[in-house]
């Protein structure tokens, strides 16, 4: 996204509104080819991905965070994450994403979940077992027109470090 | 002192032209890659392919969606146009046909919110005149610039349950000579 020329960062959130259109530049291709090959266009979904959590820090596999949004801006979302040669990473824990039909809501329509290496005790939950410095990779599925055209206007989750282990899991 | 000058300029433009050389090409080539892959080296065209529950194991194309059931056709218009069909997923679960040229551009999509009953539309290449069939049975065209390219259906399916209904009705999908 950092070469792009409609690549942007929002709340940690990178996306690109050219990704998948007839009228990308060379770079949004060649970016779409190596990361996200065969992307629908923005009028199907949108796509974001964030390497940091809240405070900056990269996102890594020892560390637990707590995800934290509300409404977004499409008929259905999706969070999953992705180890760094862009390939889900290796678990057999059967946890590689979460979506919108998985979170629990409050009176307020907020939800929270967790990311992490082991199951939390409640609540949805995306592993990232074996992802060692990962990243999230957001998806909104038949999105606003106001969201294709104004990702600022997105209120994105946040990623919330809650605490780290010392070293990786083995 | 002017020649290391001449050397050290003519090497930044070389590195600048192969930089942008690369840049340009790596849609292409990595698309190219894509449908020899999921085309199985050409004995898979014109056809859909169904992959299996997305896992950690899956490597045919990178990120992908663990909650999607996917299918593909690589497509090659050499002998005409194409016919390209899919049903709807039982229930309403959201599902989507998208068209990619060769160079990586979603150059046509269609679903399941639009398209209730179902996506159908003819698959024409840019410069070849539009089919009398296609005109006849008013199917929406879509024009691709290049001969090959990938078909892909996506279907909401985030569990397992979900999955087996999606399998079940993509296996109706078809992408034919028209």
């Amino acid at each position: 996204m950092k070469h792009g020329t409609s690549g942007e960062v929002h709340a940690h959130w990178a996306g690109n509104r050219l990704t998948g259109r007839v009228g990308a530049d060379p770079w949004t291709r060649a970016q779409v080819a190596l990361t996200g090959l065969l992307a629908l266009n923005p009028s199907q979904a949108i796509y974001f991905r964030r390497q940091v959590d809240d405070s900056g820090a990269r996102l890594r596999e020892n560390c637990r965070y707590r995800i934290a949004g509300g409404a977004l801006p499409g008929r259905w979302w999706s969070v999953t994450v992705y180890a760094a040669d862009d390939y889900l990473p290796l678990n057999h824990d059967d946890a590689l994403s979460f979506d919108a039909t998985e979170v629990q809501r409050n009176g307020a329509g907020r939800w929270s979940a967790t990311v992490a290496p082991d199951r939390p005790a409640q609540g949805a939950w995306a592993s990232t077992r074996n992802a060692g410095d990962f990243d999230l990779t957001l998806r909104i599925y038949n999105p606003t027109p106001q969201a294709q055209a104004d990702f600022g206007a997105i209120a994105f989750p946040t990623v919330e470090r809650i605490g780290c282990n010392k070293t990786p899991r083995a | 002192m002017r020649r290391p000058v001449l050397l050290l300029a003519a090497f930044a433009v070389t590195a600048l032209l192969v930089h942008l050389g690369a840049i340009v090409a790596a849609p292409r080539v990595i698309m190219a890659l894509a449908i020899g892959k999921l085309g199985q080296g050409g004995a898979a065209v014109n056809r859909f392919q169904f992959s299996r529950r997305t896992n950690a194991q899956s490597r045919d194309v990178v990120r992908p969606s663990p909650d999607l059931a996917y299918a593909s056709c690589v497509y090659d218009l050499e002998k005409g146009p194409l016919l390209v069909e899919a049903a709807p997923t039982p229930g309403g679960g959201y599902a989507s046909v998208s068209v990619f040229a060769g160079n990586t551009d979603n150059i046509g999509v269609f679903d399941t919110i639009a398209n209730p009953q179902g996506v159908r539309f003819a698959l024409v290449r840019a410069g070849e005149p539009f089919p009398d069939k296609a005109v006849r049975l008013q199917l929406p065209l879509v024009v691709s610039p290049s001969r090959k390219g990938v078909i892909l259906d996506r279907r909401l399916a985030p569990t397992q349950a979900a999955f087996d209904l999606a399998d079940k009705a993509r296996r109706a999908d078809r992408c034919a000579p028209l």
